[in-house]
């Protein structure tokens, strides 16, 4: 077999079923991964989460993860904001002609190792190869089902004025990571990606009281995106405390150089979750009993003035607003 | 990991927040000259405290809001006609130029890198000598040392393809031609740190009254206190409320290195025309390292949008909220006037923190 | 107009210094600066060490407020 991806693999004949038994099947194999046409799932009379999400990043491997990690990760962080046990994930894949096959056994062990933590089965997959140069490495497309527990109703429409806002980590450390890991800017920092499967996470809460009315996870766009989505889409006002707000401090050095914001990188394993203020309290003492949430904090709460916005109690105790997300996050230096 | 220690501790009801929020005498107009002073003055809410008597104006000192069109569209052409890398700060990308910015041309193929500093760009010349790599010079009296230094060492390493597209500016004159617009400047504290305080001081004698300012929450509240218990005084004043990083004799080693490499030039601020002596260029003998003269750059006249009044914001004429086309056609993310590109601008800082916060 | 970042100097050579803003290191000019030491603070803008400073805003406020 060759050491690197050719167009033959991806051509359907021989290479491509190599391709399939010694790297996907040997990593994603179980009862319902067959070679059928479609995966064939049993589900009970149940409500189902379906979500789909496509992965490009570069550099595919950093500090805390690759681009496999993030494909599952991301699609189990999606169902579990529904309050959906992870079920049934197929994944698609598109890579670049020449990308040595050593690494994508590399991206393959960590999806299986993440999809086992997360209780999720692979069950169905594509592989596509690309001309040299048409994509960057390889590009990762999955797609997630799962079961939603019956006391789960959240919806990023429900935050109420009273909810307590938590979030479940310290915030910005992936995007922070994929800067660093670029080596753009020619900093050098002890930061790793906080990407990591929340379902544990979620269950835990869930266990603890049901009575929880939104939960999101931080992903591109950062905090700050998400909460003012919650805003706009439940009409209510958010009001943050800024000390509250978890943030690494290498991640902070790092903004402080480039004149960026935390609030605006993104995460991986991050989720803003919004409950009553008794729930909330009872939510932190579980999360902080789960190892991908044990710096969760409560950053603020909801009120019914300036519906839509986020205003900030500062440092000084003084009110401002949250700047609305703007795009592209650019380094503000002179 | 090294921590640098938290010291800014609690700047409410101290004795500066005191002067500031009882304040009740006459009314003061206060123009922040630098840009980051208006972001963390936004930041911190600082505004969200002040009585009605003190008014915060958002003045020039955002080179990306002092730029002209022009010079957006000098840059477009060297990315798009002569094929140049164009090396930037992230603040220019999204300026408008007459037709597109730098992100647009981006998009259509040109390669534009953004640097954290000039030396990345000499260092990106040197590593492609095949490539010739154009630095956006902008910024004052703090980012020009760092645009001479890379202009010094390409000079050294005998670097043919590296050059800048120069818009640097000096403060000095600037404060001359806005000294009607406010009773008392806060000085740019880290142009001060390469100037010393000298300048400013002697600023007093034509009855320019402000103090020397730092960036922290305690730095702010101090530089308002002072201004507000000096201008009782009646008197034109001068204070260094930011001694730890500005001295009274500056970085002499910047200003010659500054005096070898550039000399001053009449140059065009956006909204404020023409100021003589307000900016730098090269020096002859630093002449191949010019952009305009290695390209040929024909003279252009960009145009900015006529309904636009940042010329009027900058000089503390009108407020952001007051042109026609803030928070609609011109937005952060849609950005028609330079105000509104950096986030450093007075219009995008009005618009992101919502005007009356 | 001008971020600036203060930072403690880690290491100097050859006029290049490493610096450190609470875990974020970059390599920085130090040429405009002399006789800069590991564990001094510089303020930091667009990859140079513009000066040296103290990092303790407080007690310089406070003591203008004093004078005042």
């Amino acid at each position: 077999m060759e050491t690197t991806i050719t167009l033959a693999h991806g051509a359907g004949g021989k290479q491509t079923s190599d391709l399939i038994a010694h790297v996907f099947k040997k990593h994603f194999s179980n009862p319902e991964f067959t070679a059928d046409d479609a995966a064939v799932l049993t589900i009970q009379e149940q409500k189902l989460a379906f979500t789909t999400d496509g992965f490009i990043v570069s550099p595919w491997k950093f500090p805390g993860g690759n681009i496999g990690k993030l494909s599952i990760c991301g699609t189990v962080n999606d169902l579990a904001c529904m309050g959906a046990k992870p079920l049934y994930l197929s994944c698609a894949f598109v890579i670049e002609e020449g990308f040595p096959l050593d690494q994508l056994e590399e991206i393959a062990t960590a999806m299986e190792k993440t999809a086992l933590e997360a209780g999720i089965k692979i069950v169905a997959g594509d592989t596509k190869v690309a001309g040299k140069g048409q994509v960057d490495h390889l590009f990762i497309t999955t797609t997630g089902v799962g079961q939603i527990m019956s006391e789960a109703h959240t919806s990023g429409a429900n935050a109420r004025p009273g909810d307590a806002v938590i979030v479940t980590g310290d915030i910005g450390r992936h995007g922070c990571t994929i800067l660093l890991a670029r080596n753009t800017y020619g900093i050098d920092a002890a930061v790793t990606s906080d990407c990591a499967p929340l379902w544990g996470a979620v269950e835990s809460m869930f266990t603890t009281d049901n009575n929880i009315h939104v939960i999101r996870d931080a992903t591109r766009g950062g905090v700050g995106t998400v909460l003012y989505e919650i805003a706009e889409q439940s009409n209510v006002g958010i009001r943050l405390n800024r000390p509250a707000i978890p943030v690494d401090p290498a991640v902070k050095g790092v903004c402080g150089m480039l004149g960026l914001d935390p609030m605006y990188l993104a995460c991986e394993g991050r989720l803003v979750v919004f409950a009553p203020k008794k729930t909330a309290s009872k939510l932190l003492e579980a999360l902080h009993r789960n190892k991908y949430a044990q710096n969760a904090a409560i950053i603020g709460e909801v009120t019914d003035k300036m519906p839509g916005k986020v205003i900030v109690t500062t440092e000084i105790g003084t009110e401002t607003m949250l700047p609305p997300p703007g795009g592209e996050l650019l380094p503000r230096i002179c | 990991m090294e921590q640098v220690p938290a010291k800014n501790e609690m700047a409410s009801h101290s004795p500066a927040w005191n002067i500031i929020t009882s304040y009740n005498g006459p009314k003061v107009r206060i123009m922040e000259v630098c840009g980051t002073h208006t972001h963390e003055i936004f930041r911190l809410g600082i505004r969200h405290i002040l009585p009605p008597a003190i008014e915060l104006i958002s003045g020039p000192g955002c080179p990306v809001c002092v730029t002209p069109v022009s010079f957006i569209d000098e840059a477009l052409l060297l990315a798009l006609e002569h094929h140049v890398t164009l090396c930037t700060f992230g603040d220019l990308v999204r300026v408008p130029g007459t037709k597109m910015n730098l992100a647009d041309a981006r998009s259509s193929g040109a390669n534009i890198r953004i640097v954290y500093t000039p030396l990345d760009a000499y260092l990106y010349a040197k590593n492609n000598p095949e490539q010739q790599t154009v630095f956006l010079s902008v910024g004052f009296e703090t980012t020009v040392p760092a645009a001479c230094l890379a202009v010094k060492k390409a000079y050294a390493d005998g670097l043919t393809n590296f050059s800048l597209l120069t818009a640097n500016k000096t403060m000095k004159n600037a404060y001359r031609a806005l000294k009607r617009s406010a009773n008392a400047f806060l000085y740019p504290g880290h142009v001060n740190a390469i100037t010393g305080t000298a300048l400013c001081e002697s600023l007093t004698q034509e009855g320019i009254s402000g103090v020397i300012t730092g960036f922290t929450a305690n730095e702010l509240l101090t530089a308002l206190a002072v201004i507000l218990t000096k201008t009782k005084e009646g008197r034109p004043f001068f204070y260094n409320c930011y001694p730890r990083v500005v001295t009274q004799d500056g970085s002499k080693t910047a200003q010659s290195l500054i005096a070898e490499i550039m000399e001053p030039c009449a140059s065009e601020w956006r909204g404020l025309g023409i100021i003589p002596q307000s900016g730098l260029k090269l020096q002859p003998i630093y002449k191949g390292f010019d952009a305009r003269l290695r390209f040929h750059l024909p003279a252009l006249t960009g145009r900015s949008d006529p309904a636009c009044r940042c010329g009027d914001v900058l000089q503390g004429k009108c407020k952001p909220t007051d042109c026609k086309i803030f928070g609609n056609r011109c937005r952060p993310e849609h950005p028609i006037g330079a105000c509104m590109v950096s986030n450093e601008g007075a219009c995008s800082a009005y618009y992101q923190y919502g005007g009356n916060l | 107009m001008c971020v600036g970042l203060a930072a403690r100097v880690l290491n100097i050579k050859n006029g290049i210094a490493l610096v450190d803003a609470s875990g974020a290191k970059r390599e920085i000019s130090a040429e405009l600066l002399d006789e800069l030491d590991p564990g001094d603070y510089v303020m930091v803008h667009a990859g140079i060490a513009i000066a040296k400073i103290t990092n303790d805003d407080k007690a310089e406020t406070d003591a203008i407020m004093e004078a005042l």
